[in-house]
């Protein structure tokens, strides 16, 4: 069953960072290169925001002079260059085990089962996903169905055609949650309540005064040391304070705040700064073993598909001077 | 071979399989059952599986949507040794037995065990005096095999825990276990010998209550005949006990909150960490989980009977839980929490093992203040209740020796065996190789087998606790929907009707039924 396969490069994730690495080592002449991804198209998040028309435009294409354009349309344009190379790219494709010095990894899938594979150097671009309510530290309560995290979210409106809410609370005030409340919006929920920890959203105005053209969500800075979800079945609204100031509703999305998918650094035993799941990187992206990479939103932080996708290529160009020195 | 029992479903809506829906007492037989157990929570499932190994016609009802769904769910999953339970009491008795039994239970019901230990850890001279009474006592209910330790000894077991440390104590058998596996493994044996279980089925009435046959009534106005009666409905037995004159008792919920750390953390703390405990609480422990994650807790807060947020979680016990806990190891701190959740514990003001045969009316029998330790008690407080049936309410018990009492090798749940890492299983099924809960790594395969299992589960719920899909680091983020998709595409319920819990908690609201905007406005952006 175990048959062993070498490649110069593997990368794992194929959203616009693992995808930028991917055009960039094959533009540098690197030869057998490896994509790895779980899901079953390449693209990542951008992806999963589909081309609809009277759709909400959320990406933002800074390198074309800042036209806006759905997520969808970002990832083919990646996939368009993607195939002009020789890259291999496995989907449906999940890393299950590492040995980390001997670059060494399992994936399964359903077309081949478990294969074994090595590299020459590993580039880590797993992306990241959004706190859950207890990791915020703020959200408690009850734990009804409804409460949805923005890529659920994605998967309902855009993937299934379904409306999850008609009367939204939203947690988080980043731009996924100024996004998220234009997209419900289009769908056919009414304004969103935008609730956060803080005085002022954390999206910024410019970004807010872009999505006010679709929705015109109402903000709420909450000044207490948690919230609580109430609902026994379905989420039924958010209760403030003991007092009862309480915040109706028929759906929680829980927005933004990303946390590095850093599972499989974990797993090969790099090193992780916890709690914040950052990997440990050094200059040039290298993690805590030498010939591991880490790249993209995988890195921490909170960054546009673009600027993840040059990261990427930033990060090749430092895989090949890696690739290129003496052993 | 037997004739597998009945399943079926009281769900008045759409969004399950119509063979699977009750609607009419002639789906489950015009004889009347010889017992009827009412409850299916961790004992009624115990008891299912005890009676089935006997020529009886039983029936196991619950108002929820799957077994084990109320109090059973949410425990700290340890099988206690009973050291410290109550000297000479009923449950004491039932628990320190009922120990010994697990290890080889657990391997024929096929449910993960995993005998940890567990250490008791004193941090002030105050608790260090209290050591020697801790060890006397459970010298008293029999558990002898435990070791008082010096600090030192302590700390070459657990290297990570406090520098406080001053002494301990080991108690090598206490166990970690799966609780979910526990009730269903119990159920599914009893399904598989003749069993008939109802879900979704809240009796409202009792006819007949004095006479031999007995009606139960249900929600939906179906009417049940039973012989026996055993209420073992745990948050709902004082309720059920008024409709048959049963002596009064009061429920007197306990809700405990847990927090769960993420797997990275259990590579540092491999025992079961006790506080020493203080007249009136336990205190906070670290358990390390069967699944690899550590928790912190329980908290213990009374709550009036009724109360409808007995399961929600607050910030100030869930704060307080992560202090204490750190107390006995401090880089708790740092090890980020995925999730939060309260259970609770079924205490009776009235005693712990409340047990009444004959209560009200002949043949009907009440099961109350199976407070924290049904789990572990269960194998052997279901014998007890088997032989107070038959000894006092005449349950005729007559072996069955086409019962089976364990499940096939093939039960063990796949996150326990990997099913992927067998390349057998791959061939036979792609789908082993198709991993959709990411962080658990759990298969399209396992998913499956489950919703084609003879103890079906139709909710998402149900699925988690059978799969463990949704119960990783990100909660449901990645496999949630595609999780819904799965059960939607291989049942034929469509997407929106799929529920969390049984009907009411679909996963979409009922369009018809909005006010706001309705299907208008969707229409369009589409």
């Amino acid at each position: 069953m175990d048959s062993t396969n070498h490649f110069r490069v593997v990368i794992i994730g194929a959203g616009p960072a693992g995808i930028g690495a991917a055009i960039a080592l094959s533009k540098h002449g690197i030869k057998s290169i490896a994509l790895i991804e779980r899901s079953d198209k390449i693209g990542g998040v951008p992806s999963l925001y589909k081309k609809k028309k009277g759709g909400v435009r959320t990406f933002i294409r800074w390198s074309r002079g800042g036209i806006p354009v759905f997520g969808e349309e970002y990832a083919n344009s990646l996939k368009r260059k993607l195939v002009k190379t020789d890259v291999k790219v496995w989907l449906q494709t999940q890393v299950i085990e590492i040995e980390t010095k001997e670059r060494k990894l399992s994936i399964i899938n359903p077309i081949e089962g478990k294969i074994s594979l090595t590299a020459d150097a590993v580039i880590m671009a797993c992306g990241s996903r959004e706190k859950t309510m207890s990791e915020r530290g703020w959200l408690t309560g009850a734990r009804p169905i409804r409460v949805f995290f923005t890529k659920q979210l994605l998967q309902l409106i855009d993937g299934n055609d379904l409306l999850p809410m008609r009367n939204p609370v939203i947690i988080g005030s980043d731009l996924i949650g100024y996004a998220a409340a234009a997209k419900l919006k289009v769908a056919g929920a009414a304004d969103a309540i935008i609730m956060d920890k803080c005085r002022r959203p954390k999206c910024s105005y410019v970004e807010r005064l872009y999505f006010r053209r679709w929705s015109q969500p109402n903000f709420r800075g909450v000044d207490v040391k948690a919230v609580e979800v109430v609902g026994s079945k379905t989420a039924s609204g958010i209760r403030l304070s003991k007092d009862g100031d309480f915040i109706p509703c028929d759906g929680i999305v829980v927005c933004g705040e990303l946390v590095p998918n850093s599972e499989l650094a974990l797993l090969g035993q790099l090193k992780v700064e916890l709690p914040s799941r950052k990997p440990v990187v050094g200059r040039n992206y290298q993690m805590s073993e030498s010939g591991w990479f880490s790249a993209g939103n995988m890195l921490g932080g909170f960054r546009g598909a673009e600027w993840c996708y040059y990261n990427g290529r930033r990060v090749a160009r430092a895989v090949v001077n890696y690739l290129s020195q003496p052993l | 071979m037997n004739t597998p029992g009945k399943l079926l479903y009281y769900w008045p809506h759409e969004g399950l399989d119509d063979s699977l829906k009750f609607n009419d007492i002639s789906q489950l037989g015009e004889n009347p059952y010889d017992i009827a157990i009412i409850g299916a929570g961790i004992v009624g499932c115990s008891l299912a599986y005890k009676l089935s190994m006997y020529k009886l016609k039983i029936l196991l009802l619950d108002k929820n949507y799957d077994v084990g769904e109320a109090t059973s769910k949410g425990s700290s999953a340890i099988i206690h040794t009973g050291f410290d339970a109550p000297v000479d009491s009923l449950e004491s008795t039932l628990v320190t037995k009922a120990s010994r039994e697990w290890p080889e239970l657990a391997k024929k019901l096929k449910i993960p065990f995993e005998e940890c230990g567990a250490l008791l850890i004193a941090i002030n001279d105050e608790q260090k005096k209290q050591l020697k009474n801790v060890y006397d006592k459970a010298v008293k209910n029999g558990v002898t095999d435990i070791q008082l330790l010096g600090a030192k000894q302590v700390r070459e077991l657990e290297p990570q825990i406090t520098d406080d440390v001053l002494g301990g104590i080991l108690i090598p058998r206490e166990s970690i276990i799966d609780p979910f596996s526990a009730s269903i493994a119990y159920s599914e044996i009893a399904l598989s010998n003749g069993v008939d279980i109802l879900f979704g089925t809240e009796i409202i009435e009792i006819e007949n209550a004095n006479e031999n046959i007995k009606k139960l009534i249900t929600g939906s106005g179906i009417k049940i005949n039973a012989k026996i009666i055993v209420n073992v409905a745990g948050l709902g037995s004082e309720q059920l006990a008024k409709l048959y004159n049963g002596e009064p008792f009061d429920t007197n919920p306990r809700r405990g909150q847990f927090l769960i750390f993420d797997k990275n953390s259990r590579l540092n703390i491999n025992h079961i960490l006790l506080p020493v405990p203080t007249k009136e609480t336990k205190g906070i422990l670290v358990i390390p989980t069967i699944f690899g994650n550590l928790m912190a807790g329980p908290t213990a807060e009374d709550f009036l009977h009724g109360d409808n947020s007995i399961t929600d979680t607050t910030i100030e016990k869930l704060q307080s839980l992560l202090d204490e806990a750190s107390k006995l190891y401090p880089g708790l701190k740092k090890q980020p929490v995925i999730s939060t959740f309260a259970g609770v514990r079924c205490n009776c003001s009235q005693g712990s093992y409340w047990i009444r045969c004959h209560d009200g009316h002949p043949g009907i029998m009440t099961v109350a203040g199976i407070r924290s330790t049904g789990i572990t008690s269960s194998p052997i407080l279901s014998e007890y209740l088997v032989e107070e049936l038959s000894n006092k309410c005449g349950l005729n018990l007559e072996i069955n020796t086409n019962a089976t009492d364990s499940r096939p090798k093939s039960s063990w749940p796949g996150w326990w065996k990997r099913p992927f890492a067998n390349g057998e299983l791959f061939k036979k099924c792609p789908d082993y190789g198709m991993i959709v809960c990411y962080c658990e790594q759990i298969s399209r395969g396992e998913i499956i087998d489950h919703l084609d299992s003879q103890l079906k589960p139709v909710t998402l719920d149900a699925i988690k606790r059978r799969t463990r899909a949704q119960m990783g680091r990100c909660q449901g983020f990645d496999c949630q929907i595609n999780l819904a998709e799965i059960i939607s595409e291989h049942s034929g319920i469509p997407l929106n009707k799929i529920t969390k819990r049984g009907p009411g908690s679909e996963l979409i609201p009922d369009t018809k039924t909005m006010k706001n905007k309705g299907m208008d406005g969707l229409n369009k952006s589409f």
